[in-house]
C-alpha cells in the first residue's frame, strides 16, 4: 500500500472502529425518526380538553356553534356584560379561554371575534375557533336565507391546487418538495461540520500528542493532510450509507406502523371542514404517497453526496489549517466564526429559495461555493428545469465548488506546513498571513 | 578522520519572515561516526535537522546524501527521533509501530519481524497490545527509538534522545547508540547533555546564532580550546605561595580544602613554562600534586558561545 493509501486507511478504521461511530450509525435515524415523532407528538398533545366560555351578545350562536368533547363551550351567564364574565373566567380555574362574540358579527364582516386566555393557545386551537365561529355564522346565513342545507353543502369545496411546470409535467407542487431539499440541507450542513470539525481535531492530536513531525518526515505535510481529509471524508460517506441503508429498513419496517398508530384519525381532529362529511384525505397517506413518487430520489442522493463532498473538501482544508494553527481546541473560536457565517446564512436563506427558487438570490447563493452546498440541494429538490434549477447552473456550481476547494486546499496546505511545527504560541490572523506567504 | 562523508551541507541557508534561521552553514558528516550537533537553544539545530529530514526546504545551499543530492527517495535512509516527539495516544502499541514501520516502507511481514527483535531487546514484549497512554514516558521513549531505529537507516537523527529517561533507560539507550554505531549507522546527535557529547560523540559542530562556529573531533576541538591551565595541590602559607614567582602567570581561582591542603588553578601567560613556575614555589611550599587541566566539552560550548 502506497503511505497515503497508508494513511487514509488509518484515519478512516480508527474512526470507523470507534464504539461512537457504530452506535451513531444506528442511533442516528432512531434519533431522528424519535425526534419528528416527539415534536409532532408534543405539537398535537398539548392539551386534552379546552373549557370555553363564551359570551354571545346577540344570542344567535348557541344553537349553531359546534360544541366537542375537547372543545367544550359554556355559555356565559345572561344578564352579564362583557366586563363581569371576564371577571368571572379571571376566577374560575376550570375555564381555559374566553370567547367573545359581539352583537354585530353574525350580521356584518367587519366586525372582530375576541378570545382571552389566560395561557396561549395555540395556533390549531385558534383555527379550530375560528373555523366553527366561521362555520356557524355560515350556517345562520345559510338559514337566514333560506338555502336549502344540502345545495349548500354541495355548493361548498375544497380544492386541491396542482401547481405544475408546462415544460416538465414532473416538476409539480416543487414548494412541498423543497422541504425535501431542507432536510437533505441540514444534512449537508451538519455533516460538513460534523466531518470537517473532525478533520481539525485529528489536526490537533496529532499536533499536541508531538507525533506530527516524526509522520512527515516520512510523508510530507501536504500528503498528510490531504490523506486525513480523505479518510474523514470516506467515514462521513460511510456514516451516510448506513443511515441511509439503516432508515430505509426503518421506514419499511418500524415507521409505518407508529405513523398509523400516531395518526389515528380519531385523534386528528380535522377542524377546517366545514361540515363534517365532506371528502377526507388521510395525510399519512398523503405524505407516503408524495415522498414515494414525487421526490426523485435517484439523482438526489447523486448530487448529495457531490455537494457533501464538494463541501466538505472545501471547508476540512480550512479546518486543518485552523487545527494547525492552534494548539489546543479552546482556541479555535477565532478562526471557526468567519467559517460558519456562510453556513448558517444559508440555512438562514433556505426559506427565502424556497418561496422563489429562480431568483437571483436563489442563483447566487447556489453558486458561491462557501453557500452552494446547502443552497444548490434545495433547488434540486424542488426538481430540475425551468421552475427550479437549470442542469448547467448545477454543472457550474460543482465546477465553481471544486476550483474553490483547490484553492482553498492549497493555502491550507502552506499555513498547515508551518503551523503544526509551531508550538507553544497563539496564532493571530497575522500569522497566518505570514505563514501563506512564506 | 573518516575519508568518507555520508553527509556533506555548502552553503546553507534559510530565513523565517522575521529572522535567520540558518546562515551559510557548511557541514561534513562522516559516515559511521556519532556526530554531535552542539547549539545553545534557537541557534538553528532544528532548522538544519529539519531540513536534513526534507520536513523543510532550504533558501539556498546543497545537502548531499552518500555523494548524491538529498531528495525523497533518501527519506527512508533516514530515522528521525525528533525533540517535540510523541504517539497517538489512542492506538495500541503493536498497531502503531507498525503503522510507523510501513510509512517508513517496510513491508508489513518484515515489519513484525524486525519489531519482534527490537522489543525483546528492549524488554518490551509485553507491551503490544497495549494503548500508548498506559505507558509511562520511559516506555513509550523505547517505542519511540524503537519505531526510528526499525527500518535500519544509514543516518539517524536523535533530537535530545536521552531527555526523561531514567540513568538505567538512558544507559541502555546510550549502549544501543554505540552499538548502531558499531554496525556502520552515522548518528548526529544534538543534545544539551555535555556528559553524553564527551561520552559518545567523535565529532561535533557548534552552533550559534544561525552560523557554525566550530567543527572538528572531540580530541582536536579541546586542544585548540586548551588554554595552559594547570591545577595544583600544595600545603603551606597562601602568601607565600602567590609571592613565590613574580611574573608570567595569574592566579585563576584558589580553594582552601582544609588546614594543610589547598588547591590553586593557574594559567601560565606567554612562554612562561609550567617548569619555571616550579623552580620558583619549591622552596616555599610543599608541592602535593600537579595536573594540567584540560578543558571539558562544556568548557569549550561556554566559551565558544560566549565569545561571540
Amino acid at each position: 500500500m502506497s503511505k497515503i493509501g497508508l494513511i487514509i486507511s488509518r484515519e478512516y478504521l480508527t474512526r470507523v472502529k470507534k464504539k461512537t461511530f457504530i452506535l451513531m450509525s444506528f442511533l442516528g435515524p432512531l434519533l431522528i425518526f424519535g425526534f419528528v415523532l416527539l415534536t409532532s407528538y408534543l405539537s398535537q398533545e398539548n392539551k386534552e380538553k379546552y373549557e370555553i366560555l363564551v359570551v354571545d351578545e346577540s344570542h344567535l350562536f348557541d344553537s349553531i356553534l359546534r360544541n366537542s368533547d375537547k372543545y367544550h363551550l359554556q355559555w356565559a351567564p345572561n344578564g352579564k356584560d362583557y366586563n363581569e364574565v371576564q371577571e368571572i373566567f379571571k376566577k374560575d380555574d376550570q375555564l381555559d379561554l374566553l370567547v367573545y362574540l359581539p352583537v354585530n358579527l353574525i350580521k356584518t364582516n367587519s366586525m372582530t371575534a375576541k378570545c382571552l386566555y389566560k395561557e396561549i393557545p395555540s395556533t390549531g386551537v385558534q383555527k379550530h375557533l375560528s373555523s366553527i365561529i366561521n362555520e356557524a355564522i355560515e350556517l345562520y346565513r345559510v338559514n337566514f336565507n333560506n338555502i336549502d342545507i344540502s345545495t349548500y353543502k354541495s355548493i361548498k369545496t375544497k380544492i386541491n391546487l396542482d401547481v405544475v411546470d408546462i415544460e416538465n409535467k414532473e416538476n409539480r407542487n416543487i414548494q412541498r418538495k423543497a422541504f425535501v431539499g431542507i432536510a437533505l440541507a441540514l444534512f449537508i450542513y451538519g455533516f460538513i461540520f460534523l466531518y470537517s470539525v473532525q478533520v481539525m481535531r485529528g489536526v490537533i492530536e496529532e499536533k499536541t500528542n508531538r507525533i506530527v513531525e516524526v509522520i512527515i518526515s516520512s510523508v510530507s505535510s501536504f500528503e498528510l493532510m490531504m490523506a486525513k481529509i480523505i479518510g474523514v471524508g470516506l467515514v462521513g460517506i460511510t456514516q451516510f450509507i448506513i443511515w441511509a441503508i439503516v432508515t430505509m429498513i426503518m421506514s419499511i419496517s418500524i415507521f409505518p406502523l407508529l405513523i398509523i398508530d400516531k395518526f389515528d384519525p380519531s385523534l386528528q381532529m380535522n377542524s377546517d371542514e366545514l361540515v363534517n362529511n365532506s371528502f377526507k384525505i388521510d395525510p399519512n397517506n398523503e405524505a407516503i404517497q408524495f415522498i414515494i413518487n414525487e421526490v426523485q430520489w435517484s439523482y438526489l442522493i447523486v448530487f448529495f453526496i457531490l455537494f457533501f463532498l464538494g463541501g466538505y473538501l472545501l471547508y476540512s482544508g480550512l479546518m486543518a489549517a485552523i487545527g494547525a494553527a492552534v494548539d489546543e481546541e479552546a482556541d479555535t473560536q477565532q478562526f471557526l466564526l468567519p467559517l460558519t457565517i456562510p453556513m448558517v446564512f444559508a440555512i438562514l436563506m433556505a426559506s427565502k429559495v424556497i418561496d422563489d427558487p429562480s431568483s437571483s438570490l436563489a442563483f447566487w447563493l447556489s453558486e458561491i461555493p462557501f453557500t452552494s452546498p446547502i443552497i444548490m440541494i434545495v433547488r434540486i429538490a424542488m426538481g430540475i428545469g425551468d421552475s427550479s434549477v437549470e442542469i448547467w447552473e448545477i454543472i457550474l456550481s460543482l465546477f465553481l465548488l471544486t476550483i474553490t476547494f483547490i484553492g482553498t486546499t492549497w493555502l491550507s496546505g502552506r499555513i498547515y506546513r508551518k503551523g503544526i511545527l509551531s508550538y507553544g504560541k497563539k496564532a493571530s490572523y497575522s500569522d497566518l498571513f505570514k505563514w501563506l506567504k512564506n | 578522520m573518516s575519508s568518507k562523508n555520508i553527509i556533506e551541507i555548502e552553503g546553507l541557508h534559510k530565513s523565517y519572515s522575521n529572522h535567520k534561521a540558518l546562515d551559510n552553514i557548511n557541514l561534513s558528516i562522516g559516515e559511521s561516526k556519532i556526530f554531535g550537533l552542539l547549539g545553545p537553544n534557537g541557534a538553528g539545530k532544528t532548522t538544519l535537522i529539519r531540513i536534513i529530514n526534507q520536513i523543510l526546504e532550504p533558501d539556498q545551499g546543497v545537502i548531499k546524501f552518500a555523494g548524491e543530492l538529498l531528495s525523497r527517495k533518501h527519506i527512508h535512509s533516514i530515522g528521525y527521533l525528533p525533540e517535540e516527539r510523541g504517539l497517538y495516544k489512542k492506538m495500541k502499541v503493536g498497531e502503531q509501530v507498525l503503522y510507523l514501520a510501513q510509512l517508513k516502507g517496510l513491508s508489513k511481514k518484515d515489519a513484525k519481524h524486525k519489531l519482534s527483535y527490537w522489543f525483546e531487546k528492549l524488554g518490551a514484549e509485553t507491551w503490544w497490545n497495549k494503548k500508548v497512554e498506559d505507558l509511562s514516558k520511559g516506555m513509550a521513549q523505547k517505542i519511540q527509538f524503537i519505531t526510528t531505529v526499525l527500518h535500519e537507516p544509514k543516518v539517524l537523527i536523535l533530537d535530545e534522545p536521552l531527555s526523561g529517561l531514567d540513568p538505567v533507560n538512558s544507559l541502555l539507550i546510550k549502549n544501543e547508540i554505540l552499538e548502531l554505531k558499531k554496525n556502520n549507522t552515522s548518528i548526529i546527535l544534538s543534545t544539551h547533555d555535555m556528559n553524553s557529547v564527551e561520552e559518545i560523540c567523535e565529532e561535533v559542530a557548534i552552533i550559534n546564532h544561525s552560523k557554525k562556529i566550530l567543527q572538528g573531533s572531540i580530541n582536536e576541538i579541546k586542544k585548540n580550546y586548551e588554554e595552559k591551565l594547570w591545577t595544583i595541590l600544595y600545603s603551606g602559607n597562601q602568601m607565600n605561595f602567590t609571592n613565590a614567582v613574580w611574573g608570567g602567570w595569574e592566579l585563576m581561582n584558589h580553594i582552601v580544602l582544609n588546614e594543610n591542603i589547598k588547591k590553586a588553578e593557574i594559567k601560565l601567560l606567554n612562554d612562561f613554562t609550567i617548569n619555571k613556575f616550579i623552580k620558583g614555589i619549591v622552596d616555599h611550599v610543599e608541592i602535593l600534586e600537579i595536573n594540567k587541566k584540560t578543558p571539558s566539552i562544556n568548557d569549550v560550548f561556554i566559551k565558544a558561545t560566549t565569545d561571540e
